[in-house]
């Protein structure tokens, strides 16, 4: 891999603008028996939160046309046990750790951020997951809000120096004004997107596939509404963006980071072809080096009609 | 250390068992020669987006092929039966624990549905390691026995061929002779394989049973595929990974919904 894939997300340099996306690696052991994760730009662990979380029962995943609908529900070991067990390999993996944060309250939050900051040897950036559709309370429901997105970041950010990035949902009207939000709160980046809330009905049983009846829906099939979020956003923030949502090959990534991100998340598609980021990366260089250019330079560099 | 990897495999010989099932063998000398009973893998179906995961119905560790079977469930499984010989699939595998036989002088193998395929393989490998296996399957009649081999114990709901009744009814005509020593495996539809662990509880017999969810990835990352079982923490249960901690566990662990 050549240093023309080098980025930087803020403060955050990575080898590459390859991340792998929260709650479609766990913590990189399994995908370690596939490839080198070493060859990485980042991963961003499965969502933690305080307490661990059995995550929601019965059916969890409903395939779509060019995606799939899930309803995992956060289901994690808990911050303390991921400190213990999973941080220690994540940063020896040798891509840049970036640990994601979810919560069910505004306290679930600090308490979390709180229990993370002084391991921030170990840590390259907090993903502040603002933006989970598969629990009850917290996440998404103070993601839609930018009043409460704004309060929670500025609480945060006086509680640590690492890097923060927000992640939000695109379940909303208007994903500048909650973008805007978290830049206003003092956040380093945002990462857009988060799945789309979905519903896939089996027409025999009348019931949802889902037994949590709603899911996130991700894949190739929600790129689009991806990049216009990433595109809008670009115009108006100050802080970058991480973009997120369909990718599954090298063009997908300059799409992206055309459209205005200084890296991108890769998930749904490494469900299907778990060391696809190794064939990106290997396109990636190419492409780099076909085009005599530094991947950072495309970043936003999108001309609009 | 990087050892696994997706595997581009092609599809080498094709039968049809009966109106919706059939029997696809594929190569792949590093699956044929690894796998073990009650694995599975995980193949791309066409257009699909997800890969279906079937569990293993047979190797051939000499010509590197393995086979499984597939029932026509829906869109993704009709793509997968329409495969014509020399077509070419992406491929992970083999996935997941599969049996332990360790200890045991005799198995009984229990089934239905498309679990006579995970069967079949434990069949040929238990036969092949010289112990004693007794087979009993279920069907609903007829015309849905497939896999048979001579001196399995068969049972029908309809009665029109073996014992009349579900494998329950099949499984008490069988002698055992020291339960400690009798491991019964257990691959069907989920009210089966409950009434065959209960049954083998009350016989005093250990008994594994391999059990389905929906999945996405099959490598243990997506969370997707959990299984409901026993647990000391304060919830009195954990949702484990259908596709990394199983597909096979032991009875007494699943909480059956």
């Amino acid at each position: 891999m050549s240093s023309s894939l080098n980025v930087n997300v803020g403060n955050v340099g990575l080898k590459s603008p390859i991340i792998l996306a929260s709650g479609t690696c766990n913590f990189g052991r399994e995908l370690s028996e596939y490839y080198d994760l070493s060859i990485l730009g980042g991963m961003s662990s499965k969502g933690l939160t305080i307490k661990p979380r059995a995550g929601n029962p019965g059916v969890r995943v409903a395939e779509c046309d060019s995606g799939m609908l899930n309803s995992v529900g956060l289901q994690n070991p808990g911050v303390h046990y991921f400190i213990e067990n999973d941080l220690d390999f994540m940063k020896e993996s040798g891509a840049a750790v970036i640990v994601n944060v979810a919560g069910h309250s505004f306290e679930d939050y600090v308490d979390m951020v709180t229990t993370l900051a002084p391991h921030k040897d170990k840590i390259d950036a907090l993903e502040i997951n603002l933006s989970c559709p598969n629990v009850k309370a917290g996440c998404m429901t103070i993601g839609s809000d930018p009043e409460a997105i704004q309060a929670i970041t500025s609480k945060l950010r006086s509680l640590t120096d690492l890097p923060l990035w927000i992640k939000l949902t695109p379940n909303v009207t208007d994903i500048k004004a909650t973008a805007l939000a978290a830049q206003a709160g003092g956040a380093d980046a945002v990462v857009l997107i988060n799945t789309l809330m979905g519903m896939r009905i089996d027409i025999r049983t009348r019931r949802p596939v889902l037994t949590n009846n709603t899911g996130g829906y991700s894949g190739p099939a929600v790129k689009p509404v991806a990049i216009r979020m990433v595109a809008e956003c670009s115009r108006v923030l100050d802080i970058p963006i991480v973009g997120c949502g369909g990718i599954a090959d090298y063009k997908d990534v300059i799409e992206f980071m055309i459209a205005g991100a200084s890296a991108v998340e890769i998930g749904t598609a490494c469900l299907v072809h778990p060391a696809l980021p190794v064939k990106i990366t290997e396109d990636l260089d190419k492409y780099c080096e076909d085009n005599k250019l530094q991947l950072k330079e495309l970043t936003g560099t999108l001309q609009r009609w | 250390m990087a050892i696994k990897k997706e595997y581009k495999i092609k599809l080498v010989s094709k039968e049809l068992l009966n109106a919706d099932t059939c029997y696809l063998g594929f190569e792949c000398p590093e699956i044929a020669g690894t796998a073990v009973p009650g694995q599975f893998v995980n193949i791309s179906a066409g257009t699909m987006f997800l890969k279906r995961p079937f569990g293993i119905a047979s190797v051939d560790k000499e010509k590197g092929t393995f086979n499984i079977g597939v029932k026509v469930v829906g869109k993704g499984t009709e793509q997968i039966k329409a495969f014509e010989v020399g077509t070419e699939v992406d491929c992970l595998g083999p996935l997941g624990n599969g049996f332990d036989f360790e200890g045991f002088d005799n198995v009984i193998l229990t089934g239905g549905g498309t679990g006579v395929f995970p069967i079949n393989f434990a069949y040929e490998e238990l036969t092949r390691l010289g112990k004693k296996v007794t087979v009993c399957e279920g069907f609903r009649n007829a015309q849905q026995v497939i896999l048979k081999k001579e001196g399995y114990v068969l049972t029908t709901d309809a009665g029109d061929v073996g014992i009349k009744g579900t494998v329950i009814a099949g499984l008490e005509t069988l002698p055992i002779e020291d339960a400690s020593k009798t491991l019964v495996c257990c691959v069907g539809p989920i009210p089966m394989m409950k009434a065959v662990s209960e049954w083998a509880a009350q016989k005093n017999m250990k008994c594994l049973v391999s059990m389905e969810q929906r999945m996405a990835c099959g490598a243990g990352i997506c969370l997707c595929c959990i299984v409901k079982v026993r647990d000391d923490g304060p919830d009195g249960y954990k949702n484990v990974r259908c596709c990394k901690e199983g597909p096979v566990f032991d009875s007494r662990e699943v909480i059956w919904s």
